[in-house]
């Protein structure tokens, strides 16, 4: 297999709250390939987001940081580079795009201000040329009529339309990775598709890698070749799309994998669900943080904390499912 | 087009408030203030006396035709004399406004462009010992009385136990150095007791702001720090700078400010006003309390249309 584009090892990252530091990233370990589409699943608050901005040196500090670990990308290490370093990083080599596209957008500016002030800045063009280039990325995305709309404001376009005209900034700049967190969570179901499919199509053209945030199992599904799935600050398992779907090993990926609805003959009377909650950062428990709602937990799981293997398909677990 | 109906519609919906600003100010100042008749009379009056007196001061008229009588001063912008010294009022406030305005506005400007500067410092250092100098400065600020201010700036710049470098009283704008002169002192006492409560409100605008997901974005895609703050920040940040600017204007051109007036001996509309609370002289009142509220409808309007030029999602409807 080709050289990893990115290398995440034993990834921690902090927060310090009124309570006490919480870990809400806790050695996360991952490798993203040229132009491959990763899943980054999980349920809410498990630290997607955080993971993704701290590739972008985005975390917000105070009161957080990146408390230890590495990010390798193109030769650096994103985790201890300087701001000015990750600053010509940002935007250009990797993209993010987020899941709020109704206020993700300065109100104040027009798209097309705000997406030549990228290309001026990354690519050093001048106002026509990031203005021509701002259209035509535009059309690229799929705005009818970019010509006018590159001079209208925000509020002047539905939620789907501003996420197109993220993704068009986000890739303005021909990135080499774009992490879109829950891109398509705010928008209607129609558009979910629509924009799945643009980002799908655009990443073929641009030949870049995706890492996909989303707690939706089926897009998962639907638009990548593999996928991580965090519990707790922590990666559960990760494995190519087949064999996650047909075989999961970590009991969290079997339950997740249940509860997800679908059209079938035998309608259960009611959707299986994981019982029980996810622990509270604060009061970890020693062990497996998935044990206490685990079927399948041994008493080694309330002590040992279980390690990810270094395969591409691999669980952290002590009795994962069995094939 | 739009925008000259958006000004009549507005300046329509106007005339309630001074209607309503004027009449309460009436019922105060002339139905429960004082009888001056007997100020002016004399010793020992006639019953014609009084009553010629009365009639002068139009005392002899009821309530309603007295206030409607200060509508029609209103509308025509002609508020008569003044009771105590017989001065024409437009001629009067043609002399003092523009004193008041030389006065307060290099304080004004100067101390809400610092108090946005201190504001987007102290933002970007938030938490950090930067923003903690500036707060802690602020609050030191904020705490000490207006009237000490002015008398240490007094002692320390204009007399001769400190610099001596300014006159202490008086006003003259003669040449610009004469206006130099005697507006520097005022100039720092104010922007002293302003910064403090600019300086907080800024920050606090400015950092509610830099919690939006625009700025997140705007991050993500490589921005510096000096365009993020002072662009993108600054811009949506304009509409409560300006809602805070736009409606101290009216306080500082009609009302002055009466303690930089009276401690610096400089003959503006806040003196004058001062003077006429205590001599009861109702006309001049009447005046400033009308031109204020006409005042205040026109900074609404003003401030309106310039929300709609910071701001596109706003429309004048
Ligand atoms: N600014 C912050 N201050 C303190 N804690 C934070 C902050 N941002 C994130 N966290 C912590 O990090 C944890 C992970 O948050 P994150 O936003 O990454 O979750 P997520 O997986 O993206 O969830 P969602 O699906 O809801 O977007 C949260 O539980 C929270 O405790
Ligand atoms: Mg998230």
């Amino acid at each position: 297999m080709a050289e990893p584009l990115l290398r995440v090892r034993d990834l921690a990252i902090e927060f310090d709250t009124q309570y006490g530091t919480v870990r809400a990233v806790d050695g996360v370990s991952f490798d993203i390939y040229p132009e491959e589409t990763v899943g980054l699943v999980g349920e809410s608050g498990c630290g997607k987001t955080v993971t993704g901005l701290s590739l972008l040196g985005l975390i917000p500090k105070p009161p957080g940081r990146i408390a230890a670990g590495s990010i390798e990308f193109g030769g650096r290490d994103l985790a201890t580079a300087s701001e000015e370093e990750l600053r010509t990083i940002r935007g250009s080599e990797i993209s993010m795009i987020f899941q709020e596209p109704m206020t993700a957008l300065n109100p104040v500016f027009t798209i097309g201000n705000q997406m030549a002030d990228v290309l001026a800045r990354h690519k050093g063009l001048t106002d026509s040329q990031a203005r021509t280039e701002a259209i035509e990325m535009l059309g690229r995305v799929g705005i009818p009529s970019p010509a006018r709309r590159v001079d209208e404001y925000p509020h002047q376009l539905s939620g789907g339309q501003r996420q197109r005209v993220m993704i068009a900034m986000a890739l303005s700049c021909n990135p080499k990775l774009l992490i879109a967190d829950e891109p398509t969570t705010a928008l209607d179901v129609t558009t979910q598709a629509q924009v799945l499919e643009q980002i799908n199509k655009l990443q073929e053209e641009f030949r870049m890698a995706v890492i996909l945030i989303t707690h939706d199992l089926g897009v998962v599904a639907e638009t990548c070749q593999r996928a991580l799935v965090m519990y707790c600050g922590k990666v559960a398992e990760q494995a190519p799309i087949e064999e996650l779907f047909a075989q999961p090993r970590h009991p969290y990926t079997a339950g997740l994998l249940s509860s997800i609805p679908r059209i079938r003959e035998d309608r259960p009377e009611h959707l299986p669900i994981i019982a029980g909650r996810v622990p509270d950062l604060l009061h970890l428990p020693a062990g497996c943080r998935f044990a206490a709602r685990c079927e399948r937990a041994l008493d080694r799981c309330q002590t040992e904390q279980p390690e990810l293997g270094e395969k591409t398909a691999s669980a952290a677990c002590f009795n994962p499912v069995p094939v | 087009m739009e925008l000259f109906s958006y000004s009549l519609r507005k300046l329509a919906t106007g005339i309630p408030l001074i209607i309503g600003v004027t009449l309460v100010s009436f019922l105060l100042m002339v139905y429960f203030g004082p009888d001056k008749t007997f100020e002016l009379v004399g010793k020992n009056p006639t019953q014609e006396q009084i009553d010629e007196i009365r009639a002068q001061l139009g005392y002899d008229q009821p309530m309603v035709v007295r206030y409607l009588d200060y509508l029609r001063e209103i509308v025509t912008l002609d508020f008569g004399n003044s009771e105590s010294t017989g001065e024409r009022i437009n001629a009067l406030l043609a002399r003092t406004i523009p004193v008041s305005i030389a006065v307060a506005l290099p304080g004004f400007i100067l101390g809400n462009l610092l108090g946005v500067g201190l504001g987007l410092l102290a933002a970007f250092y938030r938490g950090r010992w930067p923003d903690k100098m500036i707060m802690g400065s602020a609050a030191i600020g904020m705490s000490i009385s207006f009237l000490i201010v002015i008398i240490a700036f007094q002692i320390i710049l204009s007399s001769s136990y400190g610099l001596n470098l300014f006159p202490v009283r008086g006003w003259s704008v003669d040449s610009f150095g004469d206006y130099v002169s005697y507006v520097t002192v005022p100039t720092l006492a104010t922007v002293f007791v302003a910064l403090g409560y600019n300086t907080r409100f800024y920050r606090s605008v400015i950092v509610e702001e830099t919690t939006r997901d625009h700025v997140r974005t705007a991050r993500a895609f490589g921005v510096p720090s000096l365009q993020l703050y002072c662009k993108l920040i600054l811009k949506n940040c304009l509409i409560p700078i300006i809602t805070r600017i736009m409606f101290s204007i009216p306080f500082v051109v009609i009302s002055g400010s009466l303690l930089i007036e009276s401690y610096f001996g400089i003959p503006g509309i806040g003196k004058v006003t001062y003077d006429a609370i205590i001599t009861g002289d109702q006309p001049i009142l009447k005046a400033v309390v009308a031109l204020t509220a006409i005042m205040l409808v026109v900074v609404q309007l003003l401030t309106d249309i310039m929300y709609r030029w910071v701001d596109p999602r706003v429309s004048l409807k």
